[in-house]
């Protein structure tokens, strides 16, 4: 009974996201006050139903009712009751619910949050985003249906959760990034009603800043998660690996980024109104696009969702619909108009938000161009398959974060209309070389070692940090109000600089050796020396494991750490789990292989110096967006 | 020039410096970075050259694979079932490499028709078979 439940309530929510996304919109250009709804009560309609849908899903896994299809494909009697809950949301048919879940909140917190004096335009843009979330419940209802049974005989035990993905930071990457995604539907809602409207430039731009802020924080937390996940989890090491799933992540999150801060200068100055209309549109419509390019199995990928043709073709439908339809009022409509007459020059604000956005588009369409030319490729050429590596998207990036990097240490200190006066780039340089200098010294004693390769990205790194700091010190006649007034920002781009710096030294001063040790034995990479002081097997609640105990020396200092070699017994899927000794500057790691003979055992080992610095970089990133955006919602 | 002239302008020549540079970038980054994929028949007659990476796939085949006991150094056989491949690689080999499994690898052809892998790759999931893999199976069956 409970799964009809959750159908019945799905289809509900498709019936009224229907009769919400085409009601008001008749009304408002017919001109009939009856059809408008009552938007706060209607919102919450809508989120309940789909939350009874997902409550349904997630009840059928705890209680393992395996005549669900979903459940049955994604969980097991075996899996502990936490990872059953995950597994709601750890496939296809179930990402989806939690999906317009989440777009469901993202609107509640519209139209209860954007007070806006201007009544229509919220109904317009609670219609346009009901659109949006009846075209998802389509999508779900007949191509992924997470509440279809196998009747009449079910199966007495399911096929288990896929093992790589019983994981703690699994259980909440997913959601981040579903929430981050779907986020980006309220700048476009916002973008398109603002073109249908004819809304001023500033006024549109206030109401849709702290969304797209929110969405790049939780996009930002979701990414970041997925990449300590995959160090750990899948026994590599490493924490980027340019797969197109990752790209179809970045590609969006470019985007939330070069559009928030053009809605900075659209909200202030009334400028770029066209530019963030259209900067909405493919912000989402990249959201979806990586969807499509994820589900529809198009492009080899590590993430192996259940692939199916017909998805993807339904995916690229909605797209479509939803681009095709906004970029022609986009092309008919006369908008953007800004009621002040401001100009700017090279040394302005604006002329530097100008090139932020450039540099973060060109490069967001450089990334997505490599990530489906295999596809172009193939149709071109007739079926000849190629794929397109990392090195290509590390040469494209690195020009491209020099010169972002390059102008964030000055873009603070930049005046709108003009800058009046350069006296901070003394200071600037001064302070950026300094910390540069220091920073090599604190390198050069932990690690003996000083490349120079990695000198121009320290020197980004050292050079934004500066330019922020010094930011915020700026006109402190009362210290404590300036730091607090400008915190977001300062999370936000001191974040970028530890990122950047993670990624300089990460990149060049790792260690990585697969070496094979017998029991006993021993292994001495240059400093550190490598032993394997003993095998066990153990038993998890539902898989078989092997357990190494590796122990590192290094001086005097001992660190023992546990790798394991997991089997899951449902599928009997192998997982590796890697033994990680984290310090403040480096990461030791060990990662398991084979067992060659009774027992010698293959290992990867690893000493990865400032890993950690890449993910604390962007959890401040992503604190920095979601303080500015929670702090701008309460100004709506 | 009178000032939004001018600011057009300044828009303008950013825009255009910005797109020809991102071209150039793109274009010979790609040309550099772009490995065709191979199937074991395909290879035979492709006569190609021993520098190029190139990546290469089909099903292991069943007993083919021979482990070192004293190093990392493996050799394992893929098949299209017409022709085979045989792979050598050292290092660790992925969780789902087995037996009977697609996997994909890149690497280069040496001269006596054995490849030399850099990179093997298998998939998350057990029941996935690379997408290159399947359609050669599909095509050549």
């Amino acid at each position: 009974m409970i799964p009809e439940l959750g159908h019945i309530s799905l289809i509900t929510h498709l019936i009224l996201s229907l009769f919400a996304g085409t009601v008001p919109l008749a009304g408002l250009f017919l001109g009939r006050q009856s059809f408008l709804l009552h938007i706060e009560r209607f919102s919450l309609i809508l989120f309940s139903l789909i939350t009874v849908s997902f409550l349904c899903l997630v009840y059928s896994f705890l209680m393992d009712d395996f005549s669900v299809a979903y459940v049955a494909q994604n969980s097991n009697i075996n899996l502990p009751y936490y990872f059953k809950f995950a597994a709601t949301w750890g496939a296809h048919e179930g990402s989806l619910v939690f999906w317009i879940l989440a777009m469901n909140a993202w609107l509640i917190g519209f139209t209860f949050l954007t007070k806006s004096k201007d009544k229509k335009f919220s109904q317009l843009v609670f219609s346009i985003s009901c659109q949006v979330m009846f075209a998802f419940t389509l999508f779900t209802l007949f191509t992924s249906n997470p509440f279809e049974r196998i009747l009449p005989v079910p199966p007495l035990n399911g096929s288990d959760l896929n093992p790589s993905l019983q994981d703690i930071a699994f259980t909440v990457h997913p959601p981040l990034l579903y929430l981050g995604y779907s986020g980006l539907l309220i700048p476009f809602a916002i973008a398109v009603a603002a073109m249908l409207f004819q809304t001023e430039t500033r006024v549109w731009a206030s109401y849709a800043r702290p969304w797209a802020l929110l969405s790049c924080g939780f996009l930002t937390l979701g990414i970041a998660l997925g990449s300590w996940w995959a160090y750990y989890e899948l026994g590599w090491g490493g924490w980027w690996f340019w797969d197109p799933v990752e790209n179809a992540a970045f590609v969006p999150w470019l985007l939330s980024v070069a559009l928030f801060h053009s809605l900075i200068t659209s909200q202030n100055r009334g400028l770029f109104g066209k530019w963030s209309v259209l900067l909405s549109i493919f912000a989402f419509a990249t959201s979806l696009l990586g969807t499509f390019l994820v589900r529809s199995g198009i492009l080899t990928s590590v993430h192996a969702f259940a692939l199916d043709p017909e998805r993807g073709v339904f995916i690229l439908a909605i797209l479509a619909f939803f681009i095709i339809g906004s970029l022609t009022i986009y092309s008919v409509k006369d908008f953007a108009k800004t009621s002040s007459n401001t100009t700017y020059t090279l040394t302005s604000k604006e002329f530097g938000f100008l090139l932020n956005n450039l540099l973060l588009v060109i490069l967001a369409i450089s990334i997505l161009f490599g990530t489906i030319f295999p596809l172009i490729y193939e149709s071109i050429t007739a079926g000849k398959k190629i794929s397109v590596g990392a090195p290509y998207f590390e040469a494209v990036l690195f020009p491209f974060a020099l010169a972002l990097g390059a102008l964030q240490g000055l873009a603070l200190f930049l005046g709108w209309g003009k800058t009046t006066s350069f006296t901070f780039l003394k200071r600037l340089i001064l302070e950026s070389a300094s910390i540069f200098i220091l920073v090599l010294l604190i390198l050069f004693i932990l690690f003996d070692n000083l490349y120079l390769n990695s000198f121009v990205i320290i020197f980004l790194a050292t050079w934004i940090a500066a330019g922020t700091l010094q930011f915020g010190k700026i006109g402190s006649k009362d210290y404590f109000k300036i730091i607090q007034r400008r915190s977001a920002v300062i999370f936000a781009h001191v974040g970028m600089a530890i990122l950047t710096l993670g990624i300089a030294v990460v990149t060049n001063y790792s260690l990585e050796k697969e070496i094979l040790l017998a029991k006993g034995d021993s292994y001495q990479i240059e400093e550190l020396d490598v032993s394997f002081d003993s095998i066990e097997d153990s038993v998890g609640p539902n898989y078989l494991s092997k357990l190494a105990k590796v122990s590192f020396t290094e001086g005097s200092s001992t660190k023992q750490v546990i790798a394991e070699k997991r089997t899951y017994f449902p599928s009997g899927q192998p997982t590796t789990e890697a033994g990680i000794e984290t310090e403040v500057f480096k990461d030791l790691y060990v990662s398991m292989g084979d067992n060659l003979e009774a027992d010698i055992w293959s290992f990867k080992v690893q000493v990865k110096p400032f890993i950690r610095w890449i993910w604390l970089g962007a959890l401040l990133i992503a604190i920095g967006t979601i303080i500015s955006g929670v702090r701008l919602t309460r100004r709506l | 020039m009178n000032p939004i002239r001018k600011q057009r302008l300044y828009a303008l020549i950013a825009i255009l410096i910005g797109s020809l540079l991102a071209t150039w970038l793109v274009t010979s980054a790609l040309s550099e970075n772009m490995n065709l994929f191979y199937s074991p028949t395909e290879i035979k007659v492709a006569n190609l050259d021993n520098e190029i990476l190139v990546r290469a796939g089909g099903m292991v085949k069943e007993g083919s694979i021979i482990r070192d006991t004293d190093s990392l150094n493996v050799t394992f056989t893929v098949t299209d079932y017409q022709n085979e491949l045989i792979i050598k690689y050292e290092g660790i080999l992925p969780d789902l490499f087995d037996e009977n499994a697609g996997v994909v690898v890149r690497g280069n052809l040496n001269t006596d028709g054995t490849f030399t892998a850099i990179e093997v790759l298998a998939k998350h999931d057990e029941n996935y078979m690379p997408p290159e893999v399947a359609e050669m199976l599909i095509e050549e069956k």
